[in-house]
């Protein structure tokens, strides 16, 4: 066998380092066979969505009096649903506001432009008030209307979900969401095996995603995942159609708003601006969640 | 294919150099693409907050040439300006590789693009406006491919008057279904997403499509230009300039006029969100802004002046003009996500990167090389001086009669069919 000299080796080196830059060209016909037959179904699959729950409308009542702007929701639900670092902001945004209203009226005002409003703070304070937005899970959703191929669909239990093995990654649903809450993989999405939560699908790259409500929790009968990490109470998750939840009460009673009525959309979170307890409460014991009531779960 | 070969062995060595460059362009813009398909689009400049890129930028902008180009057979066919006869077939082929060429910038711009080759059929939501533009771009394509296909059979004298007559039809019928089918609803694609305050108005469907016109058309007179500056003979006469001259004049102001009230509108309602698309687009992207309303001035001003209807002028307009409608399309794309959804959002950013504008250039010459090797193998135009310069070069004359020579023009055609190569 020839001997392989100093000056060999460098040109082989080299010529490795290079060509581990190349894309695969088998692993891209591999990926194109995948993407139009569709992946191979073995039988076991785990029931990653649950079937809707009949009789259900599902919605959020997010308090703002309450909200402290611990962004504890944001993070937990990245842990719930599997979120790649490569994803930000997260699904659920947190701003730091002047007023309640803050982000929906003085929309760039001159007065408000600039001023307080902004999503990228560091320290908590008593005297500002917090908004998280995420995904309203419409009624009439521009999303579902414009989806090219019905990837993103709306349930009759209220939710509004995406089916990844249908989503082309087009981002029409991105520009027609008026509330910027879906995300789109710009690189393969990665999560380390044991951070995983098996009841959620992982991603490729190339698709969009967006919060489910938890949907592998709320079709079970749990609440969502920000609802039950939220120190202060400030989320409550419930059933709209039954006259006794809590969420119906609140909203029948309290002052409430919802984000870009005007638009049309009918988003399914409500936000309540009566100014209560500002302090933050996670030290005092708080009562254990049950289960969302009237709800089928294991 | 000895035949098709033949037509390549008489190009000199700048055309080989030319063809060179553009393989060269087209290698480095998909191998970048292979990289989107492997590792996902992430080298791309969008984010989250500005999904869509320069890839939608280019797609509005090749849909409207395609449709633009088109004007050229309504000319020719329905106003009866057989001047145009030269170019009617090129325009049609501009009109085919730009409807190509669009449909290649959705293909890149998808996350999972081969799962999107199965949209129309497999995959479906009536209710999207993605849905019907991509499957109105393949009935274009039919539509063109048909017209061609006529078109070059009633060049060559094999087609039968019905034939003739299909294909004149077909020219016709392209325009209303190119504007009003392809071309509106791509404006639509835009005009109804009320989230963003810049393109939710219905001018969008109609500013799309004069826009269209005056690109479109416009291409295909720089087409006919530097065709006939590279064959170093005169494509079409001084006369048809002037009168393609005129014609866009016309696109350019009512494009421009739209162009201004577009933003006068905008800026006049004062929306929050408009104020906000207003400061971005006077602010970052003054530009495009400039180049877009500026270009179409210039340009329509030169038009006005009979020197510049020549063909030299012609094509410094068109230059000018295809950089101002460029222009239009990035801004719209751009500005139109930029404006925050919130205002806590901070300054949102799009810059193109290197990766992005390398895969655009490269589907650039994806389109500019299958144009220029589609129109040296199919039979664009009638070749009529070739043999009458052989015939008289060798002194053998006409065969079939003494005043050949002194024949009118009309009857010219009959005495060369003979000398035909088939």
């Amino acid at each position: 066998m020839k001997k392989i000299n100093r000056r060999d080796f460098v040109k082989l080196a080299s010529a490795a380092g290079a060509g581990s830059l190349l894309p695969d060209p088998l692993f891209v016909l591999r990926d194109a066979v995948d993407q139009i037959i569709g992946p191979k179904k073995t039988g076991k699959e785990v029931e990653y969505v649950p079937k809707p729950v009949s009789g259900a409308k599902f919605g959020m009542v997010i308090d703002l009096g309450k909200c402290i702007g611990c962004r504890r929701c944001a993070y937990a639900c990245k842990r719930e649903n599997n979120v790649s670092d490569s994803i930000s902001p997260p699904y659920i945004m947190v701003f730091e506001t002047e007023s309640a209203t803050g982000t929906t009226g003085h929309f760039a005002s001159p007065e408000m432009k600039g001023k307080g409003t902004t999503m990228y703070y560091t320290r908590l304070r008593k005297d500002k008030w917090y908004m998280p937005v995420q995904c309203n899970h419409c009624d009439n959703a521009p999303c579902v209307q414009v989806c090219p191929t019905g990837a993103s669909y709306k349930d009759p239990d209220g939710l509004v979900l995406i089916d990844y093995d249908k989503c082309i990654g087009c981002r029409y649903c991105m520009t027609a969401c008026p509330y910027g809450a879906r995300r789109f993989n710009w690189w393969e999405p990665h999560v380390s095996r044991d951070r995983r939560n098996p009841l959620v699908p992982m991603r490729r790259h190339g698709v969009v995603e967006k919060c489910t409500f938890c949907v592998h929790r709320t079709r079970r009968g749990k609440f969502t995942r920000c609802v039950e990490v939220c120190p202060n109470r400030a989320r409550t998750f419930g059933n709209f159609n039954d006259p006794d939840s809590k969420v119906r009460k609140l909203i029948e009673s309290e002052r409430n708003f919802r984000l870009k009525e005007v638009l049309n959309t009918g988003p399914r979170i409500w936000y309540l601006t009566k100014p209560k307890d500002k302090h933050m409460q996670w030290y005092r014991p708080l009562p254990p969640f049950k289960n969302i009531r009237g709800i089928m779960h294991e | 294919m000895n035949n098709i070969l033949d037509k390549f062995r008489h190009k000199n060595r700048s055309f080989y150099i030319f063809i060179g460059i553009l393989l060269a362009f087209i290698a480095v813009g998909q191998f970048n693409w292979l990289t989107y398909l492997t590792h996902g689009p992430g080298p791309t400049g969008s984010s989250d907050m500005v999904p869509w890129g320069i890839y939608i930028s280019g797609l509005a902008y090749f849909i409207g040439l395609s449709a633009g180009a088109t004007i050229v057979g309504l000319v020719h066919h329905a106003f009866g300006r057989h001047d145009y006869k030269p170019i009617a077939i090129r325009a049609i082929l501009v009109g085919l590789v730009c409807i190509f060429g669009a449909t290649q910038f959705v293909l890149v711009d998808l996350g999972v693009p081969f799962r999107g080759l199965k949209v129309p059929i497999i995959l479906h939501n009536l209710t999207s406006l993605f849905l019907v533009s991509s499957t109105s771009y393949y009935g274009f394509m039919v539509i063109l491919g048909a017209e061609l296909y006529f078109s070059i059979k009633v060049l060559t004298g094999k087609a039968s008057e019905r034939e003739i007559s299909i294909s004149k039809w077909l020219g016709i019928l392209a325009v209303p279904y190119a504007l009003w089918v392809v071309h509106a609803f791509t404006g639509s694609i835009f005009g109804v997403v009320k989230a963003r305050e810049m393109w939710n108005t219905p001018m969008l469907p109609v500013h799309f499509v004069i826009s269209a016109i005056a690109s479109g058309f416009a291409l295909v007179i720089m087409v006919a230009v530097i065709t006939s500056k590279a064959e170093k003979r005169e494509l079409l006469s001084s006369d048809t300039y002037d009168h393609m001259g005129k014609l866009l004049a016309f696109f350019v102001l009512v494009t421009v006029f739209l162009d201004f009230f577009d933003y006068f509108i905008l800026r006049y309602s004062a929306k929050l969100e408009a104020m906000e698309t207003w400061h971005i687009i006077t602010t970052r992207y003054i530009t495009t802004f400039v180049l877009n309303i500026g270009g179409l001035v210039v340009a329509f001003v030169m038009l006005l002046f009979r020197r510049f209807r020549t063909a030299n002028g012609l094509l410094a307009a068109g230059i000018i003009i295809q950089i101002a409608i460029i222009s239009y399309r990035i801004n719209l794309v751009s500005v139109g996500q930029l404006a925050p959804l919130f205002p806590g959002m901070g300054e949102i950013q799009y810059i193109p990167t290197f990766s992005e504008i390398l895969v655009a250039l490269g589907l650039i010459a994806i389109v500019i090389l299958l144009y220029t090797v589609l129109s040296i193998v199919l039979p664009v135009e009638e070749t009529v001086e070739k043999p009458i310069h052989k015939v008289r070069e060798y002194g053998q004359g006409f065969q079939r009669g003494k005043d050949a020579f002194s024949a009118p023009d009309h009857a010219a055609g009959v005495f060369e069919k003979g000398f035909h190569k088939e």
